[in-house]
């Protein structure tokens, strides 16, 4: 079976560090497949690879059979690959609504027409409120992304995200800094999502990862160490060994 | 209305208060030749025009794109010195096809400037407009064959401004081509005004607020900022030919760094990203420059300082002042 998404010994070298060592990933379509690792492992420059911010030094990125290694950015969310960010990226002054409604623009099309007011573009409008009901910010909407409280702000990355209208989403530690309450509501969110599109959540919070990934693939020093269903990784010695260090 | 077709913005687009205001204002702008017709005057709101379309084209790079040009200037002087040329030697009487050919011109070569300078952003950008600036400075100022060098550009005939075949006047009269300028300049204002507010303004918008994101949004950023830059220069090209028949004359110093430093403080003066402000900042520039300089010709350092004030005071520019007022009466 042809892999949804796939790397083929991709490598990503920093000067003398590697970041990412020799990754090969099948992420299949539908579902939530979470990347772990301790710190420093290459979970983020394996995103960052996958999703076109930085190029690859060696190696390949297949998505449906093509290769789209080193693509431009935009043209892999046209694809439908899209990507949240660790530390938060919006669109500070701009409001809420317009934050994601640009992102919908920049997906559907529509952004020459520079004759036209923007609520000519109808489904976009139409879009956005949605996009901003199923995530309760629609109270928000015209506020300036910047007075929003941090969990609110964090909730607009994944819709700026959404509205890209992604097959494949990166979520790139969704849940940093969040109270209990807030990492409930994402989570429930993230399970949500994952119904319908295929989820890779780069995560640091283990009760989570375990209660809602469907697979996991551990990364260390930038190569993958183990890989597998929750239980599996729980009880695997070598991921033990990495997050707590070989017994004497 | 259904709730879901509206946009929450702050921005309640054109309202009956906004078109009554601008219809007195450019009623008023148009009777002042009648009323006073001292030909400095009249001459001296012209050149608040002129330089106001060219600081409302910098605010497009600028307050929208969030794109810095130390020398916008530059473009203005490219369209000026071809719509001279083409009055001079191709054609004396045809008006608009020399004020095409200037705005055709100036985007002939802002493209592949823009092209070269989109690949980059921040201070790096800002250093590479500096560096073509100079370039088509100093071409300008050393091509003295075609250009008049240092003399600068004289001779530049008067062509009579028609409208479909119909004459309306002459552009040499200093009534008429201020006529002429003011409802070149106020159409300029109203098509850019749509335009920023199109979806097309939208993403400039996006890409000042976070240019990483929106190519993470699907934006082709490089591609959008060509046209940023390229709207941009185009309202200078139409300054410019503005400029060459309303002066008859330009020289290179028009096209210096320290002049484009000057638009610069236009836009800063009036205040980024509104475009109304830097027509407003152009319009107060000139007025200190001219006031000062009947005084003393050392009029550069009291400008400086007079724009230091106004920065460290008046950090958003004119346009705050009016929330600067609405504070006070709080307190």
């Amino acid at each position: 079976m042809e892999a949804f998404l796939c790397t083929e010994d991709l490598c990503r070298h920093f000067g003398g560090v590697t970041a990412t060592d020799c990754v090969c990933i099948n992420i299949e379509h539908n579902g939530l497949r979470s990347i772990i690792g301790p710190n420093g492992a290459g979970k983020t420059t394996f995103i960052n690879i996958v999703t076109g911010r930085i190029p690859a030094s060696s190696g390949k990125v297949l998505f449906q059979g093509c290769d789209i290694t080193n693509k431009p950015t935009h043209e892999l969310v046209k694809m439908g690959i899209c990507r949240t960010f660790q530390i938060t990226s919006v669109f500070k002054d701009l409001s809420v609504f317009e934050n994601v409604r640009i992102a919908r623009q920049a997906r559907k099309g529509g952004s020459l027409k520079i004759f036209s007011l923007k609520k000519h573009l109808r489904e976009v409008t139409e879009e956005t409120w949605n996009i901003l009901e199923r995530l309760d910010l629609q109270n928000l909407a015209a506020e300036p992304a910047k007075n929003l409280a941090y969990g609110d702000q964090r909730v607009l990355e994944v819709a700026i995200a959404m509205a890209g209208t992604p097959t494949i989403l990166f979520l790139d530690e969704p849940t940093a800094g969040m109270s209990p309450a807030e990492t409930r509501h994402i989570s429930d969110l993230i399970q949500g999502l994952a119904e319908d599109i295929s989820i890779v959540l780069v995560e640091h919070d283990m009760d989570l990862v375990m209660s809602i990934s469907d697979a996991i693939t551990v990364l260390h020093y930038g190569s993958i160490i183990a890989e597998g269903q929750p239980d599996d990784i729980r009880s695997n010695e070598l991921v033990r060994e990495a997050y707590l260090g070989k017994e004497e | 209305m259904d709730k879901h077709l509206t946009i929450p913005d702050n921005d309640k687009g054109i309202t009956a208060y906004k078109i009554a205001a601008i219809t007195v204002l450019i009623a008023g702008l148009a009777l002042f030749p009648f009323v006073i017709t001292n030909r400095f005057y009249i001459s001296l709101i012209n050149e608040m025009l002129i330089y106001g379309l060219l600081a409302m084209s910098l605010d497009v790079l600028l307050g929208y794109t969030g794109l810095l040009s130390f020398m916008h200037n530059a473009y203005l002087g490219i369209s000026a010195y071809v719509v001279g040329l083409f009055l001079i030697h191709i054609s004396p009487s045809s008006l608009w096809l020399a004020l095409v050919a200037g705005v055709i011109f100036t985007s002939v070569v802002a493209l592949p400037v823009g092209w070269v300078q989109v690949r980059t952003g921040g201070l790096a950008f800002a250093l590479l407009t500096l560096a073509f600036g100079m370039m088509f400075h100093t071409i300008v100022w050393k091509w003295y064959g075609l250009t008049g060098g240092d003399d600068g550009l004289m001779g530049v005939p008067n062509p009579a401004i028609t409208i479909f075949g119909w004459k309306i006047g002459d552009s040499g009269d200093p009534a008429t081509m201020y006529l002429f300028t003011l409802v070149i300049v106020a159409l300029c204002y109203l098509l850019t005004r749509r335009i920023i507010r199109s979806p097309f303004g939208a993403v400039l918008e996006a890409i000042r607020e976070n240019e990483e994101r929106a190519a993470f949004i699907g934006i082709n950023v490089r591609m959008y900022k060509l046209f940023g830059w390229m709207l941009a220069c185009m309202l200078a090209g139409v300054a410019g030919a503005l400029f060459i028949l309303y002066k008859g004359y330009i020289g290179p110093t028009t096209m210096s760094a320290f002049a484009g430093a000057g638009v610069l403080m236009m836009v800063l003066l009036g205040g980024l990203g509104t475009l109304w402000g830097p027509l407003v900042g152009a319009a107060i520039f000139i007025y200190i420059q001219d006031y000062i300089s009947t005084m003393t010709e050392h009029w550069e350092i009291y400008l400086g300082m007079v724009v230091v004030l106004l920065v460290l005071f008046l950090p958003t520019g004119f346009v705050g002042l009016g929330s600067y007022f609405k504070r006070l009466g709080k307190e």
